[in-house]
């Protein structure tokens, strides 16, 4: 048994109260600026940015490609007329934008004009956001069906393509989501067409959950949300199906948060609240040796359930902080934040050790550093080393002094 | 208060509604599982490596990282002392090119990597965390545990989620695993 399973049991402190309901929470995709550069451009800081994507009206314009592979036809539509089948596909495509567009208390109100192109091989780096459903990629092994890619500046000023250069540190320059045409054993149908072919995936949860990635989402351990990163079976889909009335309905309540927290609306004065704290080792002997400065429990997921529902409202990543210069502190600090103001939360801290695991997250948890290691140059006084997830600790609770 | 026939009875119908819950999920950026012999009998090559360095650069229009390995083990293909791994994302001319579901390597660490592509040249991992096998000094035992492990993955021939995988294994099990997969191949 090493030091670190002796002294597993790890005491949190916890603004909050106490709870025990398993699940955990919302990650975003995390990015260093790169301090090398000039301040102008890279603001100075070498404290993690979350990626994400300018809400001005009309900025996040989308494109899909209306070529579709018809030998083997992956994707199952109700119409069978070629205009129909793309009207069909287009009205998925507009549902799950709107899906993360109906939450309220953000800045991201809308996207742009959702347009067509008949290119086939319509993704690719070039400062278009694009979906593809008939895009041989030669990053599709067997094995991967669809995936999510996402490219974000570490300083201002850079550009992908002939798109518009980045205005902030964490831009999102150009998000493409692409879906393996060639794997015949596999379809996806539109909500119209799933009723009648049951062995097909539901395109509209499979669409909204790798637009969270789009918009900057990492996974999230709770089991009713959208960024779960575990899609549902063949004929099934994904929470509730968006109305107009509730066009987010096929989010949980911590997609909602998390959404909340990343395109902040400082018009939203409902969901201002915040809890914070620690998660630290009953002994600091369970601490990692290597690297060198971690004070607190790193990668536990911490949690807040509202006290009257027991529904999980929200959680976070916990384990780390920065301010001013950087670089971050494995301290194991946490902070949730934008969460319902006149409620009472209880909070728990889990380690990720279940159907989730740091593997999972790696973009949230694996990127919080940079040193001369990985990037030639590096200064030392604002270089660190992302220390290992623990994956082994039970919690206490200590109430805030 | 219920009786010992009862509280049992109880006990059943709250494991099997978990039971309902864990087949209601599968993996997404989405993978179809690969089984452990089909990983075996479709990479073109399998060993353990032990990471030199990563590279990111553009090609083909993206950005890659190519990761280089120095080959300490090898158990299927043909493979020189050093190889390059090629994998989607990376960093290059500030810019951060990201792909959920795709291995990272760090200098120094070792892994068991199942190979896909022409021997030779670049390769694949194939179906990204479900053909990387990371090895773990745990206690003055070596351990190793599949990147997707804890990931419930979608089995189009059964049409099933399932939530197979290698977890915290020890490392002579593994290779005896991958001995019998490697075998039944050639058989």
């Amino acid at each position: 048994m090493n030091r670190r399973q002796i002294c597993a049991a790890a005491f949190a402190i916890f603004y909050g109260l106490y709870g025990a309901t398993p699940a955990s929470a919302y990650s975003f995709n995390e990015i260093v600026p790169d301090v090398r550069q000039p301040a102008s451009i890279s603001g100075g800081s070498s404290c993690p940015v979350r990626s994400h994507h300018l809400t001005t009206p009309g900025s996040i314009s989308v494109r899909w490609s209306t070529a579709l592979n018809a030998s083997p036809s992956t994707i199952i539509t109700q119409e069978q007329t070629a205009p129909g089948r793309l009207n069909e596909i287009e009205q998925v495509i507009t549902q799950s934008l709107a899906v993360w567009t109906g939450v309220t208390g953000t800045t991201l109100t809308s996207f742009g004009v959702l347009s067509r192109t008949t290119v086939a091989a319509a993704c690719g780096s070039d400062g278009i956001n694009s979906i593809c459903l008939d895009q041989p990629d030669g990053a599709f092994t067997p094995g991967v069906l669809a995936f999510t890619r996402v490219i974000t500046a570490d300083r201002i000023g850079a550009q992908v393509g002939n798109g518009p250069p980045a205005s902030e540190v964490g831009q999102i320059l150009d998000a493409d989501i692409y879906f393996n045409p060639s794997d015949w054993r596999t379809t996806f149908a539109t909500p119209a067409a799933l009723a009648a072919s049951p062995t097909s995936y539901d395109l509209s949860s499979l669409l909204s959950h790798e637009l969270g990635h789009f918009l900057g989402f990492s996974h999230s351990a709770v089991w009713s949300a959208m960024m779960y990163p575990f899609a549902p079976p063949a004929g099934a889909f994904s929470g509730l199906r968006p109305t107009l009335q509730q066009p987010d309905a096929p989010l949980g309540e911590d997609d909602r948060t998390g959404l909340r927290v990343l395109y902040p609306s400082a018009a939203d004065v409902a969901h201002t609240g915040a809890i914070f704290g620690k998660v630290t080792p009953a002994n600091p002997i369970s601490l990692p040796l290597s690297p060198p400065g971690v004070t607190g429990v790193f990668g536990a997921h911490v949690v807040a359930v509202d006290a009257n529902t027991g529904a999980v409202v929200a959680g976070t990543l916990g384990g780390w902080s920065c301010s001013n210069a950087g670089p971050a502190q494995f301290d194991g600090s946490y902070k949730i934040e934008r969460l319902s103001t006149g409620h009472s939360y209880t909070v728990y801290a889990e380690p990720l050790n279940g159907t989730v695991v740091p593997a999972q997250v790696y973009n949230a948890l694996g990127t919080l550093c940079r040193n001369a290691t990985t990037d030639a140059g590096w200064p030392p006084l604002q270089a660190c080393v992302v220390p290992e997830a623990a994956t082994s600790f039970t919690t206490r609770i200590r109430p805030a002094p | 208060m219920m009786n010992f026939v009862q509280r049992r009875r109880f006990l059943w119908k709250v494991f099997l509604v978990g039971l309902g819950l864990i087949a209601v999920v599968a993996n997404a950026t989405t993978f179809a599982r690969v089984s452990f012999r089909e990983l075996a009998q479709q990479s073109t090559a399998v060993g353990r490596f032990r990471c030199l360095s990563t590279e990111s650069k553009w090609y083909n229009g993206e950005i890659w990282t190519e990761t280089r390995f120095e080959v300490m083990e090898t158990s299927k293909g043909s493979l020189p002392e050093l190889v390059s791994v090629r994998t989607m994302g990376g960093a290059a001319a500030g810019l951060r090119s990201r792909v959920e579901g795709v291995p990272e390597f760090r200098p120094g660490e070792q892994v068991y990597l199942f190979l896909y592509g022409t021997a030779g040249g670049t390769y694949q991992v194939m179906g990204w965390q479900q053909g990387t096998f990371r090895i773990r000094r745990d206690a003055g035992i070596e351990r190793v545990t599949q990147d997707s492990a804890a990931t419930l993955i979608f089995d189009p021939q059964t049409r099933q989620f399932r939530g197979r995988g290698v977890r915290n294994i020890p490392i002579a099990i593994f290779q005896m695993k991958l001995k019998k997969a490697l075998e039944r191949e050639t058989n």
